[in-house]
């Protein structure tokens, strides 16, 4: 019997031991913050809570800013007038100048605790920063000094991590529980309109403007279009079986066509009218299977960039022969992984990796034509 | 194939999927669907538990045999053990059969803690990567994200980050554990062995109040569950509380 009981004893310690040793008790918490360029400089946040400023043009790092405590970044900051803004998932905004770097601002001010984490990338409109928190609240902030401006009554959700979209004198928020929510932008006041579907939405409203139609990718595997102010989606795609997995990133609507990624790896055009299929294309990985599209596409002139998972960049070419087949004009690989947002600009992409190096893909070469290095300078 | 994507296909990636369906059929709510389970988990393996049950029983029957023997071989070890061996043969009992339904359950705690860190996902990361280990199923993807919160505990937090709910967890779990381990902890007939046995009755639920406080409060939610199920089948199927209230004539020494 005490064999029994030795034998019980290291059992259950083993399995102890199984348990952290398989699945880790760490949660982690690497952002996937992208980068933005603004005025010839690069801005990326990283994941280790840095904010790095690099020259486009010498690709030298002008300055860093590491949060304090450092916490992890999924937000992309964004610029606006001499300052640039980004959210830590520690909950905290912070207002940087974009000249060297210098912290201007930090809602909440340091001392006065913390909104919920900010996974969604803040907005800017008519001076006012808006951002959305996992305490489940939206908040608006002037952009000069960082002053609370107005904050929702009450959490709109468990959390909120997609970014809130602003038109005209309206935010428009989507939840996790499947609701899209109007606001006043003057006083973040919950208005009479809001849409519900039966499954949460994954991704931040888009909105086309021309035909007052919000966009916007749901866990239940479709794409939804929603007439701002009517109860029922004016489509839903795919209208039948959905598609092989979530539409996890915010679509892009360029004349008439919906651009949007799939985590089942494809590529999607859509009529924005009909909602029916133009094409859609299946990215690769290097050994040709099948990689999630997390990132939401980026549109450079008549070029539509959508880069997926594996580090695929495809490109295609919307005004060429090929416009309408659903073949990109060439891909090529970074290398590493992605999940941040990514920019372009002068024929030039700018992809932060998920191994902390910034890529510079050429678009003329159809190569990567550098990569620069986000870890801590010596 | 590699081993972690076995283990996934075979046993984790099914057991998030019934888990994350369960609670899209209970209301939404997550510690719904981790009691559902247990309750599934516990029928799955009844035939075990039954096996253990009657060899506990049987156990019990034969008490005033072992103690026999005990006072015929006491100064014997060898013969004493082969006289126990021979016994426990003779009635057909297998001395490790209560090991089995733990054994066979350790599968099922790992798939539940790894389906509750996933289906809660608690990070945006852990999200993203959920969606890869989903089936295609409506009722699932319908359910997703899941809310964590279940009778004023966050069932992705451990019972230490919980308060004063998780240290009431974490006693019920050691509680519930160590009167179940009571019931079925047939009295040796050794002082020495009677002795790791009373030791071993009091570290077992105290090693799982410590797991308790250490890992999320849904897996602890299975274990208190599971533990009070346990009970219940025990009491009705041994006719009794078994060795819960016996009273071993070494300690009255």
């Amino acid at each position: 019997m005490k064999t029994v009981k030795i034998l019980l004893f290291v059992t259950i310690s083993l399995f102890a031991l199984l348990l952290v040793s398989c699945t880790g008790t760490a949660r982690p918490t690497d952002g996937w913050s992208g980068a933005t360029i603004h005025d010839s400089t690069i801005y990326v946040g990283t994941s280790d809570g840095r904010l790095i400023a690099i020259d486009a043009a010498t690709k030298n790092r002008k300055w860093e800013y590491t949060i304090n405590p450092p916490t992890t970044i999924y937000a992309t900051p964004i610029v606006s007038g001499d300052l640039v803004y980004v959210g830590s998932y520690n909950g905290e905004i912070y207002a940087l100048s974009i000249a060297d770097g210098e912290s201007i601002w930090v809602y909440p001010p340091k001392g006065e605790g913390y909104i919920g984490a900010v996974v969604g990338s803040p907005v800017i409109a008519n001076g006012i920063i808006y951002t959305s928190s996992s305490d489940g609240k939206v908040y608006a902030l002037n952009t000069t000094n960082g002053k609370p401006k107005c904050e929702t009554d009450r959490p709109l959700a468990d959390k909120l991590w997609t970014s809130p979209t602003v038109m005209g004198d309206n935010v428009y928020v989507s939840t996790f529980d499947g609701h899209i929510y109007t606001l006043s932008a003057e006083k973040l006041k919950l208005l009479d309109w809001s849409f519900k579907s039966e499954a949460g939405f994954a991704s931040s409203p888009v909105i086309c403007e021309d035909t007052d139609t919000i966009f916007l990718g749901s866990f239940d595997r479709h794409l939804y279009a929603v007439k701002i102010g009517s109860n029922i989606s004016a489509w839903r795609f795919p209208p039948e079986r959905p598609a092989g997995n979530w539409f996890w990133a915010s679509p892009i609507v360029n004349e008439g066509i919906v651009y949007a990624g799939c985590l089942d790896g494809r590529l999607y055009a859509i009529d924005a009218t009909t909602g029916e299929e133009i094409w859609s294309y299946l990215t690769e990985d290097e050994n040709g299977k099948p990689s999630p599209i997390v990132s939401s596409p980026v549109l450079m002139d008549d070029l539509l960039i959508a880069v997926n998972e594996s580090g695929t960049v495809n490109v295609f070419d919307l005004a060429g022969a090929l416009a309408n087949e659903g073949v990109p004009l060439w891909t090529a690989s970074i290398g590493a992984d992605v999940r941040s947002s990514f920019c372009a600009q002068e024929g030039l992409v700018y992809i932060r990796g998920e191994d902390n190096q910034l890529y510079i893909v050429d678009i003329d070469n159809r190569q990567v034509s550098q990569s620069i290095s986000l870890t801590v300078e010596a | 194939m590699t081993f972690v994507e076995i283990w996934q296909l075979i046993i984790a990636n099914p057991v998030l999927n019934v888990l994350v369906a369960l609670s899209q059929f209970l209301f939404g709510q997550f510690g719904l669907a981790i009691i559902a389970l247990t309750i599934i988990v516990r029928l799955i393996s009844w035939p075990l538990t039954r096996r253990q049950l009657k060899s506990s029983k049987a156990m019990q029957d034969m008490q005033p045999k072992l103690q026999e023997l005990q006072k015929k071989y006491g100064k014997n070890k060898p013969k004493l053990q082969q006289e126990m061996m021979k016994l426990y043969k003779e009635a057909g009992i297998n001395p490790l059969g209560c090991l089995w339904p733990m054994l066979i359950q350790f599968p099922i705690w790992i798939a539940l803690y790894q389906a509750i860190m996933s289906a809660l996902a608690t990070t945006p990361g852990n999200l993203l990567n959920l969606a890869q280990r989903l089936y295609s199923w409506e009722i699932v993807n319908q359910a997703i994200p899941l809310s964590s919160q279940f009778l004023g505990l966050d069932l992705g937090q451990t019972a230490l980050e919980a308060g004063g709910l998780g240290l009431l967890l974490a006693i019920i779990v050691g509680g519930t554990m160590w009167v179940q381990q009571k019931m079925t902890a047939a009295p040796s007939v050794d002082p020495r062995q009677e002795s790791t046995q009373r030791m071993m009755t009091l570290m077992m639920p105290l090693m799982f109040g410590f797991f308790t406080l250490m890992f999320p409060s849904g897996l602890a939610l299975y274990w208190a569950v599971s533990n009070i199920i346990g009970i219940i089948t025990q009491y009705f199927v041994t006719g009794g509380w078994g060795y819960l209230k016996f009273r071993s004539p070494f300690s009255q020494r």
